[in-house]
């Protein structure tokens, strides 16, 4: 047969036709059958968007029970933009709605709704909010001339109120529309598009506090719309919806009645010293300060006061850039950081606790090693004087006493017999000084506590802030009374006289006591979903030798010749006996730090509590004070007010 | 002996002309043309009327209206003897042509970058797709009278004759009819006897071609971009991998047994572009799923099937290379119109015979077949 025969030809024909067939059908089976998985999945991104309704958030109770944290409805009115395209007269449309809210108790302005509406970074298939916490009659009216109003939509938002106001702000922290940081940090690597994802751009989050820390809990599911829309991004229908699951409410240790005593103390008391003189002339500044009420017995947070405080409501409205600078500066101080877990401080005296410690557990003195106290203690060659506080003399000193006077020779001399080893070092890191706590709450500070191997360190690393590595014997001298090679944070303190009190067990502090379904009643045992149990992290070793002589000392303080009798006129000690100390931090050209660490009652402690006061004095003339107006409330007892600035003793 | 009524009836038909051309309809290639018609009215009515609720029908009506005169066309080219086409063929490719010319002057319309059209009210004609079938008349008259000798001259000629409506397309311009007008060109010169040096040759010279002509500035970027997308399919930068992308994605969406009709999401959400023609496979195959889409191209291959086999019993070779045209015609409109859709050949507009929308290429497709049943039906006179 010739290559050109018609029959030939035509059977050529046929197998490449053939051919393509044959072509076509295995594409068509591996796009729909091999394939069709993978493919079909990016076909239901590319036709689905998903709008997401925020769940209600967890309410917060204290220990009592009391909602401390609730949610209320918030109307918020809005222009589905896609709608107002389809609107004719679209600026009369305007105009009349500014003129509805404007005559209902919402004015607004008509460039202000149409900045609005020019704005970018809101979702293009979420109506754009336009006016939110309108009354009750703006939404009567719009929905009266619905009609006249095409576009024009308005919605039912959870927004959290306070009903204590200011009250544990600090603790509770405050929400607000999600960053990019932090959704970046909450959902590493999630696909922006992506249908399981749970945050949107403008979703609400926790930002600082209970409300940052336990926002997995408190944060509902989001209720999931899965939004049809055709290639022009318009919806078209609902393909799925699951509605919104609302968060789990949270019940904490903070006694808010304790915490607003707490912060009213402090408060009244800072403003009493704010531009007085203490003893030596210097102007208390008196900025900020912090107040701890710790559960001794299993770590629990019932109060954390800090000063200067700020209004979470502020921030549940959205705050504005010139508002949020002013609360960064109050007085010179912030008034958004927690001291009481951020603020860094000598710890002065009230450090002596661990001194003596350390000495009666390391077999250096006991209960009636004594030695005289003229008022100086001198130390190396050539020879460096250390006074006590105003020179004062005190005697035969014994520990005890050393303790209850506050003799800071008696210390300068511990100190230096310790010198050369790391037993105060060592004795602060078993008292849970030197690192976090753990506490439930961000922005923790650590404090620390030098060795002479940290200080040479330390200067290697930054010779500018410390250009002195050497360790001397003034260094372990001053170690001994809470100064200069160490910084610790209010909490860490607490925790120390925690530990003291409870005869040695180290608790991580906890805010949060437990996690109960959402809308739950306190009362309900079932309501319960998790208990966050006490947290042991260390134990210090005190035996009734070591225990003893100490708990005498510091059960002297707030009586007779004690440094914070002053503090403490008129408060029943019969009924309820105050152990603690005082403390008063020298600062460079700033009036002192005033301390005060405690724990009651004596025999059977059941509340620890310590007050730190910047540029406010002496000890108790500012923080014992404070302590002793907490005290009032937790025992029971007359409530006093603020007093006046005067002078206690010294320490 | 028979039966009574059997010998009756053989009686009765030995009576008339046992080579009536009615005795000898082909009721396989008719009943795909009426199914596949069927099938390509619902495709269209489903990729045009929109995501509801009030769905557009003027597209139904219109194809409905298209097969109604496509039918008409059909009867009316398989009942003339396809031998009197033989005298025609010059006239009809000489009107065509005229029509390809005044396309391209002012009185033609414009559409999408093309001007391909004859605006007629709410009608649009596009003689490129009547071009097909004279030319596939005027290249088989050719063929059957040079009786397999061709020489270089003849080879010039049937050239010529194929590249003056190719030009006039590419005028407007429309690379897709241009590459059917090839498809048939080569089909017909192969089964016309072409040498196969010569065949050799004008592969040799058509690669080299394409590989120029992609790379010349004849072609607007537009256009290299929708033929070069299949083979670089992950270059975002290209507009037509998008659409080849939602294409596979619609298909892929199908699966086995398809969404149902008027059920494809993908299709009646408009996210594959020109789903009611270039497209039209991706709306049948969401919605009909593998089983669907397999059937409708099994479908497609009988019917070529059948074309093919008439051009081997033709009467006569004229018969056999308008068989062949109109073969490579539906086979290449296929080929290249659902491979498209699959990803698997360039993007370039051409209908799917009988399923996309359209008027001038639906008629044409009916007409083509009834000169197909014409060669059939007279196979023994």
């Amino acid at each position: 047969m010739d290559s050109t025969s018609p029959r030939l030809r035509m059977n050529l024909l046929g197998v490449i036709i053939a051919a393509c067939f044959i072509a076509l059908f295995a594409r068509l089976w591996y796009l729909q059958v091999l394939e069709a998985s993978d493919l079909a999945v990016q076909a239901t991104a590319n036709r689905t968007r998903t709008v997401a309704t925020e769940a209600p958030r967890g309410r917060i109770f204290d220990s009592k029970g009391r909602v401390i944290v609730d949610n209320r409805t918030s109307l918020i009115v809005s222009i589905d933009r896609n709608e107002l395209k389809k609107v004719e007269d679209r600026d009369d449309l305007v105009a009349r709605l500014a003129d509805v809210l404007t005559t209902n108790g919402a004015p607004i302005k008509i460039s202000t709704i149409e900045r609005r509406l020019s704005d970018k970074g809101s979702d293009q298939l979420q109506a754009v909010p336009i006016a939110t916490d309108v009354t009750e009659e703006v939404i009567h009216r719009l929905s009266e001339y619905a009609e006249d109003f095409p576009s024009v939509t308005y919605e039912r938002k959870t927004v959290r109120v306070y009903p204590y106001g200011t009250a544990a702000s600090n603790v509770l922290g405050y929400t607000g529309r999600i960053t990019a940081e932090i959704l970046k940090k909450i959902e590493p690597g999630t696909d922006p598009d992506g249908v399981e994802k749970t945050y949107q751009p403008d979703s609400t989050v926790g930002m600082a506090g209970i409300e940052s820390t336990y926002e997995k809990e408190l944060r509902g599911t989001p209720g999931i719309e899965l939004v049809q829309v055709d290639y022009r991004n318009r919806p078209v229908g609902t393909e799925s919806y699951q509605p919104p699951k609302s968060g789990n409410d949270i019940q904490l240790h903070i006694d808010i009645e304790v915490q607003i005593r707490a912060e009213q103390a402090l408060v009244e008391r800072l403003d009493v010293l704010r531009g007085t003189a203490q003893r030596d002339g210097t102007i208390r500044g008196a900025p900020a300060g912090s107040v701890v009420v710790l559960d001794p017995q299993d770590g629990g947070v019932v109060a954390l006061a800090s000063a200067p405080s700020y209004d979470p409501q502020e921030f549940a409205a959205g705050i504005t850039q010139e508002r949020y600078n002013q609360l960064q500066d109050v007085n010179g101080a912030s008034a958004l950081i927690d001291r009481s877990i951020t603020g860094q401080y000598a710890p002065g005296s009230t450090f002596k606790l661990v001194t003596a410690a350390a000495a009666l557990s390391n077999g250096l003195i006991d209960g009636n090693s004594s030695i005289y106290d003229d008022g100086v203690y001198r130390v190396g060659n050539p020879v460096q004087e250390f006074t006590n506080a105003g020179k004062e003399k005190y005697g035969n000193v014994n520990v005890v006493r050393g303790l209850t006077v506050s003799s800071d020779v008696y210390f300068y001399w511990l100190g230096d017999r310790m010198d050369g080893t790391t037993l105060i070092q060592d004795a602060a890191t078993a008292f849970g000084f030197d690192k976090r706590t753990g506490i439930d709450l961000p922005n923790e500070s650590a404090g620390y506590v030098l060795t002479k191997a940290e200080k040479k360190a330390l200067s290697n690393k930054y010779p500018d802030a410390y250009p002195n590595g050497e360790w001397y014997t003034g260094d372990n001298v001053q170690l001994a009374i809470g100064q200069n090679v160490i910084v610790v944070t209010p909490l860490q303190l607490a925790r120390a006289y925690a530990a003291f009190a409870n005869g040695g067990t180290v608790y991580q502090p906890h805010v949060v006591w437990k996690i109960l379904r959402p809308n739950s009643s306190t009362t309900d045992p079932s309501d319960v979903l998790r208990v966050i149990e006490p947290l042991v992290t260390g134990t210090v070793t005190l035996p009734p030798d070591v225990r003893s002589p100490i708990a005498s000392g510091l059960g002297g303080v707030t009586s007779g010749s004690g440094t914070a009798a002053s503090a403490f006129v008129g408060f029943d000690q019969q009924a309820f006996p105050i152990v603690g100390k005082t403390g008063t931090a020298q600062v460079d050209g700033r009036a002192d730090t005033s301390l005060f660490a405690s724990y009651g009652p004596a025999l059977s402690p059941r509340w620890v509590v310590t007050a730190v006061m910047e540029e406010s004095g002496f000890g108790a003339e500012a923080s014992g004070e404070v302590t002793r107006r907490v005290y009032e409330v937790l025992a029971n007892q007359a409530l006093t007010g603020a007093g006046t600035a005067t002078n206690g003793s010294m320490d | 002996m028979l039966p009574q009524s059997i010998s009756s009836r053989a009686s009765k038909l030995s009576r008339r002309d046992p080579t009536a051309p009615l005795r000898h309809i082909d009721p396989v290639l008719i009943g795909c043309t009426v199914v596949l018609s069927i099938l390509g009215v619902i495709a269209v009515y489903s990729a045009t009327r929109g995501p509801g609720p009030d769905f557009s029908k003027s597209n139904l009506y219109k194809q409905s209206i298209f097969m109604i005169i496509g039918a008409a066309a059909m009867i009316l080219c398989s009942v003339v003897d396809y031998r009197k086409l033989h005298d025609w063929a010059w006239a009809f490719y000489g009107i065509t042509t005229a029509l390809l010319v005044l396309v391209v002057s002012p009185l033609g319309s414009e559409v999408n970058g093309a001007q391909s059209w004859f605006s007629l009210g709410p009608f649009q004609l596009q003689p490129a797709e009547f071009s097909k079938l004279s030319l596939i008349g005027v290249l088989a008259f050719l063929l059957s009278e040079f009786r397999g000798d061709i020489d270089i001259r003849r080879l010039i000629a049937l050239l010529a004759t194929a590249a003056l409506p190719m030009a006039l397309i590419m005028l407007q311009p429309d690379l897709g009819e241009t590459l059917i007008l090839v498809a048939i060109t080569m089909t017909i010169m192969l089964v016309g006897g072409l040498p196969t040096k010569y065949i050799a040759v004008l592969t040799i010279v058509g690669l080299i071609g394409v590989v120029g002509a992609l790379n010349s500035p004849l072609l607007a970027d537009y256009q290299r971009n929708r033929l070069t997308a299949f083979v670089n399919p992950s270059d975002t930068s290209n507009a037509s991998v998008y659409n080849i992308e939602q294409s596979q994605q619609a298909i892929a969406n199908g699966g086995i047994t398809g969404q149902g009709l008027f059920d494809g999401p993908q299709t009646k959400l408009g996210f594959v572009p020109e789903q009611e023609t270039d497209f039209i496979f991706t709306a049948v195959a969401e919605q009909f799923g593998f089983i669907g889409a397999s059937t409708m191209l099994l479908l497609y291959g009988l019917l070529c099937y059948r074309i093919w086999r008439i051009a081997q019993v033709a009467k006569d070779t004229f018969g056999t290379y308008l068989c062949a045209g109109v073969l490579a015609m539906f086979a290449f409109a296929a080929f290249e119109n659902v491979g498209m859709a699959m990803g698997i050949m360039p993007v370039t507009g051409i209908p799917l015979l009988l399923i996309s929308a359209g008027g001038s290429a639906t008629i044409t497709a009916l007409a083509g077949l009834g000169l197909v049943l014409n060669v059939y039906m007279r196979r023994f006179q």
